[in-house]
């Protein structure tokens, strides 16, 4: 009986060393509005980025990202078409930049991805 | 704390699946193979009384791992998003699905601890538990991969419960076989119950298979568009994994099914009573595994939504390209240098030591692995006492990849070593596979060289590497570049496929009789050097 137990008990710590995946890339960019519409310097505007899953907006939060990793949470509002989100980004200095998102999709499983972009 | 919390939630997929399989797979094998009502003669209360037992403890903890599946998800976003967050989260589909999928499993699992246990031979009940279940099983659609897509919705969700349910049937049955075995040779059930089973599970199985191949293929052709991308991307690569699986576990069913025949054509036992066991045993492995690689196959992005991160199928086939293996490192202070620049999200700058470090981590693993493989050979063909040691490499590799697996982190990096272990899921995946590859030496050496016939220490060898190959299957490196990430994981899903046969050979090499055990034996150790020569050839992306 002892030996049953002690078997038991590292297959049971076997089991916790088990690793599945991290959940990080279900939901993936479709396409976002910077590859057509630019942001230029000095003007404040919108980014517009499609989802192939639908997102939950309450738990998910986008930055953005300047020089030196600098991160300013940025305001999100769903947009028209489904999966698509339009974030609002303050007038900026010419700059290399990036949206960096946390997304939970509605599959459950919560994204982390960035998009690079050049202000100019 | 977010290691150890996307660490438990990406292991609680799978045993959810498994647990999943006890609960529908032992309705699916009581009613479809057992049949009480109709051999209430053949059956003794004992082993309807533990078929039943595993139905229902499956289904408590399938409920049991719904809630936790909640917690943890709270536990990441609060760790991820740096906030509580309700009551957003009450209003998901995954915390109300959850709560009702919980809710639904513990009334199928009570009334089958309630009701059916005390009419065990009622045809009525049976059936009834399974219409019990229904409601439950639907329930599970709005949380699968299917629920957040916006085309054939319905279609894909449907289908995928479908698929559960065929994988259900399949892995349930086998491990309610492995309960009929159990109770076979602990002379508690009729000797002709062992054989029966069988030959029904046999025609079941198959029926299974087709279940899971009919529903699985429609579902493929919506989320893989193109023969590249099953080639050269995440979910498709994880998918040939499950074919390949699904092969293996097949070869075993064959086995089962040949020695079934035999015993049915002309009373050939020894075939079903002294080797079938020990093939349902590798079957279940094998099984298991796959169950933990659909987990981890709903946690990629589908293929069709990532045209522009699809890698070629020449670089896919580059990244096994035979090549000198790098036995020189960059320094440590070269490699941290690099570092600060290679994290950055602006200005990022790709690390040439970065790569070249892991190249060469990998390649002396290779030249480990390669060699001790050379010697477990010598072992079984020649009288060299020495060569009987080899799995000494394994705890010389456990020592090498605790200083070199994370270089950032304590013993050499300047992040500690209990941070880095319980904040990062990565270096948490990287500190287990150490730890197991060192224990996996100490084991096995000390298995190889007792005196006692009886010891069970030969057997902690297979499990541990079917362990590590699980890692190896599911293995992830997190970044934003998704298709370096892939490139690096397509080596360790084929490796982890190795690690598997490694496991499944040297488990039947312990248990079967002569010649099989010897065919099993040279497989295993030939699955250990295969290993090796990817490693050996392993080269990382630059990112």
């Amino acid at each position: 009986m002892k030996n049953r137990q002690t078997w038991c008990s590292v297959l049971i710590v076997l089991l916790c060393m088990l690793r599945v995946n991290v959940a990080n890339a279900h939901a993936v960019v479709t396409e976002y509005s910077l590859k057509l519409k630019p942001i230029h310097a000095q003007q404040a505007d919108h980014i517009e980025i499609s989802f192939n899953s639908k997102i939950e907006l309450g738990l998910s939060q986008i930055y953005l990202v300047s020089k030196g990793d600098k991160h300013a949470l940025l305001t999100v509002e769903m947009g028209h078409k489904q999966g698509q989100i339009i974030i609002s980004v303050p007038a900026l200095e010419a700059g290399e930049y990036a949206i960096r998102f946390k997304v939970f999709a509605a599959d459950g499983h919560l994204t982390e991805d960035v998009i690079h972009f050049t202000v100019s | 704390m977010a290691g150890i919390a996307d660490f438990l939630d990406s292991l609680i997929g799978g045993f959810d699946l498994i647990c999943y399989s006890f609960l529908m797979g032992g309705l699916f094998w009581g009613v479809f193979v057992l049949r009480p009502w109709s051999n209430s003669n053949t059956y003794n209360p004992l082993l309807l009384d533990k078929t039943i037992g595993l139905i229902y403890q499956g289904g408590f903890l399938l409920a049991a791992a719904q809630i936790f599946k909640i917690v943890l998800k709270i536990w990441l976003m609060t760790a991820v998003l740096e906030r509580w967050p309700f009551p957003e989260f009450a209003d998901t589909t995954q915390f109300i699905g959850g709560i009702i999928r919980a809710a639904l499993t513990l009334i199928v699992s009570a009334y089958v601890y309630f009701v059916l246990r005390k009419h065990a031979f009622s045809k009525q009940h049976w059936w009834l538990a399974c219409v019990v279940s229904l409601p439950m099983v639907i329930s599970g659609a709005w949380l699968v991969h299917a629920a957040g897509r916006f085309d054939n919705r319905a279609f894909l969700m449907t289908f995928t419960v479908f698929h559960q349910l065929g994988a259900a049937a399949w892995v349930g049955g086998v491990l309610q076989l492995g309960n009929v075995w159990k109770l076979h040779k602990q002379q508690s059930i009729a000797i002709e119950n062992w054989p029966q089973l069988l030959k029904v599970f046999s025609k079941f199985g198959m029926i299974s298979v087709c279940f899971i191949l009919l529903s699985g293929l429609p579902i493929a052709l919506q989320y893989i568009d193109t023969l590249n991308a099953l080639v050269g991307t995440g979910y498709g690569n994880l998918l040939m994994v499950k074919v390949v699986l699904l092969s293996l576990a097949l070869g075993c069913a064959w086995l089962n099914r040949t020695a079934m025949l035999a015993y049915f054509a002309n009373k050939q036992t020894s075939a079903l009573f002294k080797r079938v066991p020990h093939y349902v045993e590798a079957e279940t492995l094998v099984l298991i595994t796959l169950l933990f690689t659909a987990a981890s196959l709903a946690s990629q992005p589908p293929a069709i939504d990532i045209p522009l991160l699809t890698a070629s199928w020449q670089e896919v086939l580059n990244t096994f390209n035979p090549q000198i293996p790098q036995t020189t490192s960059p320094s440590h202070v070269a490699l941290i240098a690099g570092e600060a620049g290679r994290v950055a999200i602006i200005n990022q700058v790709p690390s040439l030591a970065a790569t070249e470090w892991s190249n060469y981590n990998h390649n002396i693993a290779g030249l480990f692995l390669t060699v001790m493989s050379f010697f477990a050979m010598l072992s079984y063909t020649t009288k060299l006492p020495f060569t009987k040691y080899w799995p000494l490499g394994f705890v010389g590799l456990g020592i090498f990849l605790f200083f070199r697996s994370d270089a950032e982190t304590w013993p050499l990096g300047p992040i500690g070593f209990w941070d880095s272990t319980f904040n990062n899921g990565e270096v948490l995946q990287h500190r287990i596979a150490t730890l197991l590859v060192f224990l996996l030496g100490l084991f096995e050496l000390t298995a190889r060289i007792t005196k006692n016939p009886l010891s069970k220490l030969p057997y902690f060898f297979p499990i541990l590497s079917a362990f590590g190959g699980l890692m190896l299957l599911t293995h992830s490196h997190v970044g934003f570049q998704a298709k370096s990430a892939f490139l690096i994981q397509v080596g360790h899903t084929t490796m982890g496929i190795f690690a598997l046969i490694l496991s499944c050979g040297r488990w039947l090499e312990l248990k079967l009789d002569k010649p099989g055990k010897d065919i099993a034996g040279f497989i295993s150790v030939a699955a250990l050097f295969l290993i090796g020569v990817i490693l050996m050839f392993y080269r990382e992306p630059l990112y």
